[in-house]
């Protein structure tokens, strides 16, 4: 095609001519105007902003928090309350992305049952709620007209809570002893402090007191118990110079790495490293002789009920714990045991904490004992001590059971994991022996299983022996809000509306020492298709009627709530808090704030609108509640349960691991897993705001990245970045390696929380789930799910 | 030479010609059918007549009222019309859509916003108020207004035809003394 003379002076006069228009100009300045303001892009609704006050119940950390509002209907961000004293304006990463699972593609908008095989999504069929219920309703009634209602089972969350009291009575109501909670750490601190102080209330600790913390692997940065609070307290460690943290841990994490101090002893070893310390205090005379003559039993020598001699805690840590003696386990030079055992006893308001992760699984009771004792021999039991156990929050206690016939003699078969496991001497949140009794067949088959606010099928360790007890349950009803794994494999989801959807509460903060209580009000309105669990429950007692209606008598969970609060105004303890000013964690025991509520109504009225309830802390010494009326670090409990042992540590706080299964040979190394504060490991995923900040070593691609040190990838031939297999005597995964001199030699270490099949793209297969290949111990004391270490093989993929 | 000459001044005449007409179609392109085609022309849902006595206030700001926080209300809610037309009021078309449309359905009225200003623009109209910034110096004066003009979305940006352009938001506060910084509207 030719271009002739003409058409190019016609088009140079158009070109020249478009210049002298708008034409090019506005062009160009609207594209950039577009750019910026791509519609397909995220974009907050324009409305009236309006703040709604709560309280965040992601995890049990008890922030205030408040949601930002357009138009009192769509939530735009949450941030910290400043007027909370427990996170003074400060929020979590997983708090601030709560947003994210309110809007989420995986919520569950209304009740589904499943028609097809279990674990076909597809065969998710929406029902009513009254055909739900009358169906659910329909085989509760059956279980509990024919004296089965032990056939019924559940598991719920692990957070402290008046829902977790009301599934309670409800269970024992309808005649079903077999309710569990998901297991976390203070399962085995609660037996631990009622074979010590005779009461079943975990030791709690006053970090905001304390000048000198040594911590046995606990994650205080990492987001373990109250974050903000473990924050607050760093801050002032470290802004006033008041504190100095020294962090015992295989690993250098996230806490190791902001230490004053990092000891990386071998893992599994800490209560070695810890009763190597309380030698040194011992053999120094360094300790607290006067509170352990006159408070303590079982320290010296002591007889036992049959007036047989029994060697006290002295005697064994004088024999069996010398720093030389424990260097071998610990890997730690027993100098250094010497010098840091030597500052401990130096350091006035020094303290003792302990406990690995975020204190997801309970730890070998042995080994909370051996912390324990270590707090002990420096007085922290003490009214001004540091170590206290968490006190009771008096809200109107739930109203005595009513049990009928058939309740009563379903009662009387003993809990199924009990039944199978006669040698477990005290009954804690057993949820693994329980699992393993289904699997096993026990004396009674479970026929429905119920699960609220947890997702066992993913964030138990070993979730497999779930999977596998599920083929032996007929029914699974799962209260989730999400598609999750448990969600998936159920016959009936009845979808709860999400945290910020709802009221709830929240009874304490685990590790503090302050009494805390909170009510998280909705900031938005449930979706017609959801409805809490407490309400389903409170439906289902009406369902069944007699005395499980009458054990249940509020006509909505709200109500139940109001009935609680209105006891708590009523016992006049305790005080509103309504300022961020108050220093809850400095509060010691007998300095109860001023009572600043009237009544049950003012105090509801306060507590929904954001502030919290708090009082003192109570003195552990004035709560005693064991056989010789002292602490003991000889637990004549366990005799008292049955235990007539020859050896006498059997009594005694000592270091008893529990060696992994495996050859050595065969699985040379070990597989520790770990959490870091960016990644959510219990009910709910981790959100994508979450997930887009793990760094490229953990999380490249979808490839979940193991830590290992140099020298152990390199006999393997494995370099930064490579693609290995690892492997357990439980399964085996595919990762990549990153190289770190932060790990220890021969240890491999696997983020926790990844590799979920279930949600939406953002989540589902992401990384894998190391749950799946870690292994778990039974503590033969308390059958108690444990995990420090699993045997492990890597090889080049 | 010299009828060469003849024709090589007509044929440059005849250039000229070609070159001009080129440029005077680009102008016309330019200045009036590129506007045209740029903007598309959107009627508002209901027809709102500012200039009805009972819709005529002690001013604007007994409708576009500001909150106790200083933030702009913007367009009234349906609330504010439900307050009078519960029930018909007039045989007015505009009031039974109204009505129909969006009083018994409950739903909020999608108004086409003139003066919406881009996401990447912060505007606050509580300091500009505080200054003594009539309302008619940025909005077009709605006193006798019966008909709402046609809303003209531009087809690219997606905003309409009447936002202010930044030139126009520094000129000012570079007279009134204001900041000119990037970030005193860019946040």
């Amino acid at each position: 095609m030719s271009f002739s003379r003409r058409a190019f002076l016609f088009t140079a006069g158009a070109i020249g001519g478009t210049l002298f228009t708008p034409l090019p100009w506005k062009l160009v300045d609207d594209s950039a105007i577009w750019s910026q303001n791509w519609r397909w892009r995220p974009s907050p609704q324009r409305g009236e902003i309006t703040k709604a006050p709560s309280i965040c119940t992601l995890c049990d950390g008890g922030c205030g928090i408040q949601a930002r509002l357009v138009d009192n209907k769509r939530a735009i961000l949450i941030e910290g309350t400043p007027s909370h004293p427990v996170n003074r304006g400060g929020v979590c990463a997983l708090g601030a992305a709560g947003l994210q699972f309110v809007y989420a593609s995986y919520r569950i908008s209304q009740p589904l049952k499943q028609t097809k095989k279990r674990g076909e999504t597809a065969g998710f069929q929406p029902v009513s709620w009254d055909e739900a219920l009358k169906e659910i309703g329909g085989k509760l009634n059956r279980l509990h007209t024919e004296n089965r209602a032990n056939s019924l089972a559940g598991i719920i969350s692990n957070r402290p809570s008046s829902m977790a009291d009301l599934w309670t009575q409800f269970f024992k109501s309808c005649g079903s002893p077999n309710l569990f909670r998901m297991p976390d750490h203070s399962d085995s601190l609660v037996l631990a402090s009622s074979l010590m102080t005779g009461r079943a209330s975990a030791p709690v600790f006053a970090l905001e007191r304390a000048s000198y913390v040594l911590s046995f692997g606990a994650s205080l940065l990492e987001g373990r118990d109250s974050f903000p609070r473990n924050q607050s307290a760093y801050a002032q460690w470290r802004q006033q110079g008041s504190g100095k943290l020294i962090q015992i841990e295989s690993h250098c994490s996230l806490t190791a790495a902001k230490a004053d101090r990092w000891i990386a002893a071998a893992p599994g070893s800490e209560a070695a490293l810890a009763l190597a310390i309380a030698h040194v205090l011992i053999k120094e005379k360094a300790y607290d002789a006067d509170f352990m003559s006159n408070a303590v039993f079982g320290f010296e020598d002591w007889a036992d009920v049959q007036g047989k001699a029994r060697k006290g805690f002295k005697s064994y840590v004088l024999e069996a714990c010398a720093p030389e003696q424990m260097a071998g386990i610990t890997g730690v030079d027993p100098a250094m045991i010497r010098e840091i055992a030597k500052e401990f006893a130096t350091h006035k308001n020094a303290l003792v904490i302990w406990g690995s992760g975020s204190a997801s699984h309970p730890n070998n009771i042995y080994h909370d004992l051996a912390f324990m004792a270590l707090n002990i021999l420096k007085g922290n039991f003490k009214a001004d001590g540091l170590m206290m156990i968490q006190p009771a929050i008096p809200l109107a206690p739930m109203p005595e059971v009513q049990l009928d016939a058939g309740a009563q003699s379903s009662l009387q078969k003993p809990r199924l994991d009990l039944a199978q496991a006669k040698n477990t001497l005290m009954a804690g949140n057993a949820v693994y022996p329980f699992l393993d009794a289904v699997v096993k067949g026990g004396i009674y088959p479970i026929e429905m299983l119920w699960v609220d606010e947890c997702n066992p099928a993913h964030s138990l360790l070993e979730p497999q022996i779930f999977e596998t007890a599920l083929t032996k349950i007929s029914t699974l009803v799962s209260f989730s809000s999400y598609m999750d794994e448990t969600a998936q494999m159920a016959d009936w989801i009845l979808p709860a509306p999400t945290a910020l959807e709802r009221y709830d509460d929240v009874m304490g903060i685990p590790g503090a020492p302050f009494a805390y209580y909170a009510i998280s009000a909705p900031v938005l309105p449930a979706p017609a298709g959801n409805r809490h669990a407490g309400d389903v429950v409170l439906s289902l007692a009406k369902a069944v009627g007699g005395n499980v209606q009458g054990s249940l008598p509020w006509p909505d969970f709200q109500s139940f709530l109001k009935a609680r609060v209105a006891g708590l105004a009523e016992s006049a303890k305790g005080a509103v808090a309504e300022s961020a000013d108050i220093q809850l964690g400095k509060l010691k025991p007998g300095e109860s704030p001023k009572t600043n509520f009237t009544s049950g109504d003012k105090l509801w009225e306060k507590l929904v609108a954001g502030a919290c309830w708090y009082d003192a802390p109570v003195d552990p010494m004035m709560s005693l509640a064991t056989t010789s009326g002292k602490v003991e670090l000889a637990c004549q409990k366990l005799q008292a349960t049955g235990l007539d042992a020859a050896q006498d540590t059997i009594y005694l706080p000592h270091y008893a691991p529990l060696a992994p299964s495996g050859s050595e040979t065969e699985f040379p190394l070990l597989l520790v897993g770990y959490e870091t504060q960016i990644l959510s490991i219990q009910y709910l995923p981790n959100p994508p705001f979450l997930t887009k900040m793990l760094p490229d070593t953990l999380l490249k691609g979808n490839d979940l990245l193991v830590q290992v040190h140099p020298k152990t990838a390199q006999p393997l031939g494995l370099n930064e970045g490579d693609q290995a297999k690892i492997k357990t005597p439980q399964g085996e995964l595919s990762v990549r390696v990153h190289l770190t001199p932060g790990s220890r030699p021969g240890v491999v270490y696997a983020a926790q929380g990844l590799g979920h099949e279930a949600y939406d793209e953002f989540i589902k297969g992401k990384g894998v789930n190391v749950n799946r290949i870690t292994e778990v111990q039974l503590d033969p004391v308390t059958g108690l799910g444990t995990t420090w270490a699993t045997r492990a093989q890597l090889v080049r993929a | 030479m010299r009828e060469k000459s003849n024709e090589s001044s007509g044929k440059s005449a005849i250039g000229v010609l070609v070159f001009l007409a080129g440029f005077a179609v680009a102008l016309i392109f330019g200045w009036v059918v590129f506007p045209e085609l740029l903007y598309s022309q959107k009627s508002q849902p209901v027809n709102f007549s500012h200039a009805l006595p009972d819709h005529q206030g002690a001013g604007c700001e007994d409708c576009h009222a500001f909150r106790e926080d200083g933030s702009y209300t913007g367009i009234p809610k349906i609330a504010k019309c439900q307050e009078c037309h519960e029930s018909p009021m007039t045989e007015s078309p505009d009031e039974k859509v109204l009505l129909e449309e969006y009083i018994q359905k409950e739903k909020e009225i999608p108004w086409l916003v003139y003066a919406y200003q881009p996401d990447n623009v912060h505007f606050s109209h509580a300091p500009h108020k505080a200054k003594g910034v009539e309302c008619v110096q940025c909005h077009r004066d709605v006193a006798n207004e019966q008909k709402n003009p046609p809303f003209r979305e531009n087809r690219l940006t997606g905003y309409s035809k009447s936002t202010m352009k930044m030139d126009v938001c520094e000129k000012c506060h570079a007279e009134q003394m204001a900041s000119n910084n990037c970030e005193i509207c860019h946040k």
